[in-house]
């Protein structure tokens, strides 16, 4: 048996390991479960739903958003503003629902034409906003500038993309979710941690790292079983986390209705630039997962490398996840400052609607790269390193 | 094949664990005997290539053993001091394992593995989990895969802690059959395990090897130097925190003591045929007052 298999076995192919992996499959499956149950009341309501939606979906009909403008008006009085918040009070009243998110997607039309608000501290959106932000740079000449580069390069991709269209997308926008909210970090990258954390400590502490670092593929070929173990074992929990809640977030209402549809038609990814149907971005969204997991557990790998104590490992890795959250909470002179932090920092990078969401871009030498292709290449170079510096330790490591 | 340490030294902060150790060793069985704390492990993890000398060097055939890498770690069999077996492998697992590592081909590691197994008595217990093996069963399996691969050097460190008499006297069996034509460094504080079978012992204390001799030129040294004498228990008490005893033994109301002395003891002290524990304990001068170094 190769070293990857017994490495594998070590970490993730034993008792305890399976019985972890179990667990969190049934946990995963409860998270796609509840949270389809919590979105509409029951499969009849979502039938119905489903059959009203199918009469409002397509282009941008006044007259029907002036009719779910009236019955927001009225659910509003009632429950408030908040969408969710409306969502779960009606949640067995399908019609209220369906116009409360034409009324949302009416908001979105009309944020695509005019934009947001100048007053906004968002990235600015919308094709009326831009071309004047893009008249007010050219006529201070900075047709050169990176902001001009910016603007005019999000203008092009929405005139690309054009005015959205409504779909019903009720199941793929539980799922990215699922998939794209801070509780997944929760739920998919802390079990991860102490999945992966044993890698390297384990050999320490039950001095088994005397046999490998003696042995003569202890010092490099164990390495590269280690990592391949690693990611192995990150893409089997990641997958899991797929699987689960995209089974049973799909599985009590036995659709896939808005599989086609494109993504601007979910909430989310409304000012996403890019111009892909809901299953294309479901497949991007699991291979971003995929990852980032797998970047993330190596560089548990590389800090497990470097301590003796599992827990120490565990506890590293999850403050270098979520450091970037600590940031952000500390204000905008601190994001303003650490940016690229926050911005390529784990817990911001491993979100999917952060990444495909919107538009933004970075000044590489006066080039605009757009976010996702800057996250790839940031943490293809973490990667890298990660691996690298593994190597680098195991060659000159002596037991303590 | 010889292996060479040059001047090597061991530093823990400001703690000098190896004072400069300088010895040639080429084939045959080398005993390491000393006190806990002499800094027997220290030397054998430096030897086995898994600690680095803070100062000196080990060479293999002339070559310093960092630069030989690879080739030299595939040379060596090595059973360290403390090693927990992961838990849900079995034996046959971790010998497997032991032979991935140590980049045997499938075929001759089936070989090996049954080979290694009978000749320590695993056999039979392969297929259990090694969270099930007793002590003893453990340092079995790991003298299984320190021979696993055939090294030519085998380095091991306190290899019959938790062996019964029959497993020690079976495990000195095997070692010297298998020393024929190849290095084996034996690391103990139990004399008895390297006392028939090495070919040199050092003896080491404080970071450095004192004295390298055979076991019959250590007890030839000791000549006239091992007395028995006869006192009651109530003498006993007060004389054995002046001199070095090495055993005691009741015998007709009184006791019958072994003290290891240059000048005769007492009037009616009489000469006893030496052994190498008297050696070891004659050079460590354990005298009451040292026990606790």
């Amino acid at each position: 048996m190769s070293l990857f298999r017994f490495e594998l076995r070590k970490l993730l192919l034993n008792r305890k390991a399976l019985l972890l992996l179990l667990c969190l499959f049934v946990l995963y499956s409860v998270v796609g479960l509840t949270s389809t149950m919590f979105l509409i009341g029951s499969n009849d309501s979502y039938r119905a739903y489903e059959e009203l939606a199918a009469n409002w979906e397509g282009p941008f009909d006044s007259e029907k958003a002036a009719e779910s403008e009236m019955i927001y008006q009225e659910v509003s009085a009632r429950y408030g503003t908040d969408a969710r918040m409306i969502s779960r009070s009606v949640k067995d009243q399908p019609e209220i629902i369906l116009a409360v998110n034409y009324h949302a997607y009416a908001e979105r039309v009309e944020e695509y034409w005019n934009g947001t608000p100048p007053e906004s501290a968002e990235e600015p959106y919308g094709i009326a906003l831009l071309q004047g932000k893009l008249a007010e740079l050219e006529s201070q000449g900075r047709q050169d500038s990176f902001d001009y580069q910016e603007l005019s390069a999000a203008l092009e991709r929405l005139e690309e993309l054009g005015e959205p269209e409504f779909a019903n997308a009720l199941l793929w926008e539980n799922l990215f979710n699922n998939w794209g909210e801070h509780m997944m970090q929760f739920l998919l990258f802390v079990p991860l941690t102490f999945v992966i954390a044993p890698v390297f400590a384990l050999e320490c502490s039950s001095g088994m790292d005397n046999l490998i670092l003696s042995s003569r593929n202890g010092r490099r070929k164990i390495v590269t079983a280690k990592l391949l173990s690693v990611l192995a074992a990150s893409t089997v929990v990641v997958a899991l986390y797929l699987a689960g809640t995209f089974l049973f977030g799909f599985l009590p209402h036995g659709s896939f209705h808005g599989w086609n549809a494109s993504i601007q038609s979910i909430p989310t990814y409304a000012r996403s630039m890019f111009p892909w149907k809901i299953w294309q971005l479901a497949a991007v969204g699991a291979a971003w997962l995929i990852f980032t997991g797998a970047v993330y557990s190596l560089m548990i790998c590389l800090i497990s490398s470097r301590m003796k104590s599992q827990m120490g490992t565990a506890g590293v890795s999850l403050a270098i996840l979520f450091v970037n959250v600590g940031l952000a909470a500390m204000g905008d002179t601190v994001t303003q400052r650490l940016g690229a932090l926050v911005d390529f920092g784990l817990a911001n990078v491993t979100l999917m609607k952060e990444v495909f969401g919107g538009y933004k871009g970075f000044n590489v030498f006066g080039m605009y790269v757009s976010y996702p292709v800057m996250a790839v290449f940031v943490l293809a170079a973490i990667a890298t390193v990660a691996a690298f510096v593994a190597y680098l330790g195991q060659k000159s490591r002596a037991v303590a | 094949m010889e292996l060479q340490l040059e001047a090597v030294t061991k530093n823990y902060k400001s703690k000098q664990v190896l004072k400069g150790i300088s010895l040639t060793m080429r084939a045959g069985v080398y005993g390491l005997l000393g006190p806990n704390g002499a800094g027997k492990t220290t030397l054998i993890r430096i030897l086995a290539d898994v600690l680095h000398p803070t100062d000196g060097r080990v060479l293999y055939d002339g070559r310093d053993i960092r630069a030989v890498g690879d080739e030299y770690r595939a040379k060596i069999g090595y059973l360290p001091q403390d090693v927990s077996f992961y838990g849900d492998f079995t034996g046959r697992d971790h010998l497997e394992y032991s032979a991935a590592l140590k980049g045997m081909e499938k075929a001759r590691a089936k070989k090996r593995i049954e080979e290694s197994a009978c000749s320590v008595g695993l056999w039979d217990d392969l297929k259990r989990k090694c969270a099930a093996y007793s002590g003893g069963m453990q340092r079995r399996l790991g003298i299984a895969q320190a021979l696993l691969d055939d090294p030519e050097i085998l380095i091991l460190d306190e290899p019959t802690s938790g062996l019964d008499p029959y497993e020690r006297i079976k495990f000195r069996n095997i070692i010297s059959a298998y020393a024929k034509d190849r290095l084996v460094l034996l690391s103990t504080h139990i004399v008895s395990d390297v006392e028939h079978i090495a070919a040199q012992i050092m003896m080491m204390e404080y970071g450095d090897i004192q004295h390298i001799h055979t076991s019959g030129e250590y007890i030839r040294q000791m000549k006239g130097r091992v007395w028995l004498a006869e006192m009651p228990a109530e003498q006993l008490m007060a004389y054995q925190n002046q001199a070095v005893i090495s055993n005691v033994r009741a015998k007709d109301g009184c006791m019958e003591v072994r003290i290891i002395s240059d000048t005769k003891p007492a009037p009616d002290a009489v000469q006893a045929v030496p052994t190498l524990e008297d050696a070891y304990l004659y050079l460590f001068n354990y005298l009451p007052g040292k026990a606790g170094r």
